[in-house]
């Protein structure tokens, strides 16, 4: 059976949509993926953080303590918002300012990063991200009932830290219906559809170092979400290496001794939050992180480990006899 | 008429030409003698001899077929199920591979 397969560039990412047949009354699947295509643009020029007549740039502006919103924006601060309570405020979606500071003020997407390898070699001792105690995220309030977002002024929002997961499902969403679908959003993938329990997709996991193939999953249904250093990595003002991904307590680019993260999950913005905590939260921490639904971890060495359900050896169906021999 | 006295052998030693058993202080000491120089020869002969050539090592290649098979699905919760690498013979797919990697 095959699959309408478009990608696209968006959010400074690829894009990706792989439809399978329509169910009753539905539009194809060609039409299925281009509306996709038009809602990612929608999404990116409402929530980017580099587009400054973006609804959430205009937000960010506003001297109002409360400020009128759309209901994509409101859902994009209820994704932050529930990321930031699951990762226990490691996934902290209010250090704009900081990012800043690091360096990051446009959009990276086109421009040549430092290697990964040159950066671990200069960076500072490795330790854990912390949560920042004045937890700013946790004054922010999404009234759906008025369409307002609340938050003290001077409070600025990055979407950027669950905007492709969140993309990714509310897609899958729209694709309900379908036979099989896969939304990938630069890396941060959700599948569905009823057909892919019975032929589950192909996942592969690249590794950060080299670009290889880490690992393989077969994913019949839910989420798989990878954050890494080995993007996006710059030089700041004083010539240190720096990257996007922010301890909250320093609001300083964290260097935790992984660098690579790869998280399940039910939904696309849980599988990418869980990615995000487990590599801040170091070796130590990220095992925690994974252990319930399972994921990857690579460190600083290269060094790949499988976490929680990914660690069990997967279930052997034992080889009939004419299947297995002994050759002299 | 001629007689002549015979003895007749009754198979016993009689007289000056009877024979003694030897005893047990020479038969001990002539056959820890006797071991000695068969052991000595043996010892001799093993270390004039060349060590002989190894045996060549037969090496089995054992082929084991492993199929690995996809968690049953629970509703509401992910299913996946997972492999390092080599990875599993797959079904071929119709597309490009997807690949999860920080973007």
């Amino acid at each position: 059976m095959a699959e309408h397969d478009l990608t696209f560039r968006a959010m400074g990412s690829h894009v990706r949509v792989l439809v399978g047949e329509p169910g009753p009354g539905m539009a194809p699947a060609a039409a299925a993926a281009e509306q996709a295509q038009r809602f990612v643009a929608e999404f990116d020029a409402t929530l980017s953080r580099f587009k400054p007549d973006s609804e959430l740039c205009a937000l960010n502006a506003d001297p109002r303590e409360r400020v009128p919103a759309s209901e994509l924006l409101r859902t994009a601060f209820r994704a932050g918002l529930a990321a930031a309570e699951q990762s226990a405020g490691l996934v902290d979606p209010t250090l704009v300012g900081e990012i800043e500071s690091a360096g990051y003020v446009e959009s990276r997407a086109d421009m040549a990063g430092e290697p990964l390898a040159v950066a671990l070699a200069e960076a500072p001792p490795r330790r854990p991200a912390r949560a920042n105690p004045s937890s700013r995220w946790r004054r922010i309030e999404v009234d759906d009932e008025n369409g307002a977002i609340a938050r003290p002024p001077g409070v600025r929002f990055d979407t950027g830290g669950t905007g492709k997961g969140l993309a990714a499902d509310l897609i899958a969403n729209r694709l309900r219906g379908y036979s099989r679908f896969v939304v990938d959003c630069g890396g941060d993938i959700r599948i569905g559809g009823p057909d892919a329990l019975v032929r589950p997709y192909e996942v592969l996991v690249e590794h950060p170092l080299s670009g290889a193939r880490a690992f393989v999953l077969k994913l019949g249904s839910g989420a798989v979400a990878t954050s890494g250093l080995n993007v996006r990595i710059w030089r700041d003002e004083d010539g240190r290496y720096a990257h996007h991904l922010l301890d909250p307590a320093s609001g300083r680019p964290a260097w935790t001794g992984l660098i690579g993260a790869t998280a399940l999950g039910d939904t696309a913005v849980e599988a990418e939050t869980s990615a995000k905590a487990a590599l801040l939260s170091g070796p130590d921490g990220a095992r925690a992180v994974l252990a319930e639904r399972g994921g990857l971890i690579v460190h600083d060495s290269g060094r790949v480990e499988a976490v929680g359900p990914l660690s069990a050896r997967p279930r052997i169906r034992l080889p009939d006899t004419s299947s297995t021999g002994a050759l002299a | 008429m001629r007689v002549t006295e015979r003895p007749v052998d009754s198979g016993v030693p009689t007289g000056g030409g009877k024979r003694r058993r030897p005893g047990a202080g020479p038969v001990l000491w002539g056959s820890i003698a006797l071991f000695a120089v068969m052991f000595a020869l043996l010892t001799q002969q093993l270390s004039a001899s060349q060590t002989p050539a190894p045996r060549p090592v037969l090496v089995r290649k054992v082929l084991k077929r492993r199929v690995i098979t996809t968690f049953v699905p629970t509703p509401g919760r992910a299913s996946v199920s997972t492999s390092g690498s080599p990875a599993p013979a797959a079904e071929p797919a119709q597309y490009a591979p997807i690949t999860t990697a920080a973007s």
